[in-house]
């Protein structure tokens, strides 16, 4: 057994495990920091500390659900050294429509082809880089890894309604930025 | 047409829903909402649609060689030839 070997300390096997499972950290890092200097930082370090840690690890998850675990406690560290990403935001904070004065008006059917691929993949990009910390990361955990309200709210230490607000508030931002850029909002 | 206002718990209680099993109650409360809607129609379906764009476009990519190799070299560890 792989992981058994690993927490023997067989090098072989840790090496094993660290080649199937680089791509979905590094792929998460990338999701969530929005850069390849970063997603490779967390990278090397959720890797250090697996090392360091894996005659430890209980085998309750999968090494797969460990190392995910660590690497996002990576990347929340770095996010917070930058600025707070914990504070509590509250439903009445702002309103829900960042969109002030316009409203969206024929959504078009198929965006992505709606403009040149090169400048929509910019647009696409540009809104994620953009979008605060605390909605992009909870987005990314929510919409793109698929993790639930639940172990979102756990693993970023905020409350399930906390997550649903940063997730829609994400959401709303990256699609604004979207309506803007394909020209499909109008003056109220 | 009117000016429509989002209802905010309206809302809220549809984000939560994206991508979750729906109960069958707020699903049709939506349902009967949206039939006579055409503001919230276009909220949810461009919401969704940014999300499934997104979706599709931040999808895995494989991991660069010299950042592999830099993790390997960092982790004093040797790649298995595949």
């Amino acid at each position: 057994m792989l992981v058994g070997k690993a927490k023997a300390g067989d090098k072989s096997a840790i090496a094993s495990i660290v080649a199937n499972e680089s791509g979905r950290i590094f792929n998460l890092g990338l999701k969530l920091m929005q850069n390849v200097e970063d997603a490779e930082d967390i990278l090397q370090e959720t890797f250090l500390i697996f090392i360091n840690k894996i005659s430890t690890f209980k085998e309750n998850s999968s090494i797969g659900t460990w190392l995910y675990r660590i690497a996002t406690n990576v990347a929340l560290g770095k996010l917070r050294a930058k600025e707070l990403i914990n504070k509590d935001i509250s439903i009445h904070d702002t309103d829900f429509e960042s969109l002030k004065g316009y409203e969206i008006r024929n959504w078009p059917h198929e965006p992505e082809k709606e403009m040149d691929a090169d400048a929509f993949q910019d647009c696409l990009q540009m809104a994620m880089k953009t979008l605060p910390d605390d909605y992009r990361i909870v987005f990314v955990l929510r919409d793109l890894e698929g993790m639930s309200t639940k172990e979102t709210a756990r693993l970023l230490n905020i409350s399930e309604s906390n997550v649903k607000i940063r997730l829609m508030r994400g959401r709303l931002i990256l699609r604004d930025q979207l309506a803007i850029k394909l020209k499909c909002v109008e003056r109220k | 047409m009117p000016e429509h206002k989002h209802n905010k718990k309206f809302l809220e209680r549809l984000h939560a829903q994206f991508g979750q099993d729906i109960e069958t109650k707020i699903l049709k409360e939506i349902a009967e909402h949206m039939g006579n809607c055409p503001d919230c129609k276009i909220y949810v379906d461009s919401v969704k649609q940014t999300v499934k764009i997104y979706k599709v476009t931040q999808s895995d990519q494989s991991v660069p060689e010299d950042v592999s190799n830099r993790l390997f070299k960092t982790l004093k560890l040797k790649r298995h030839s595949t």
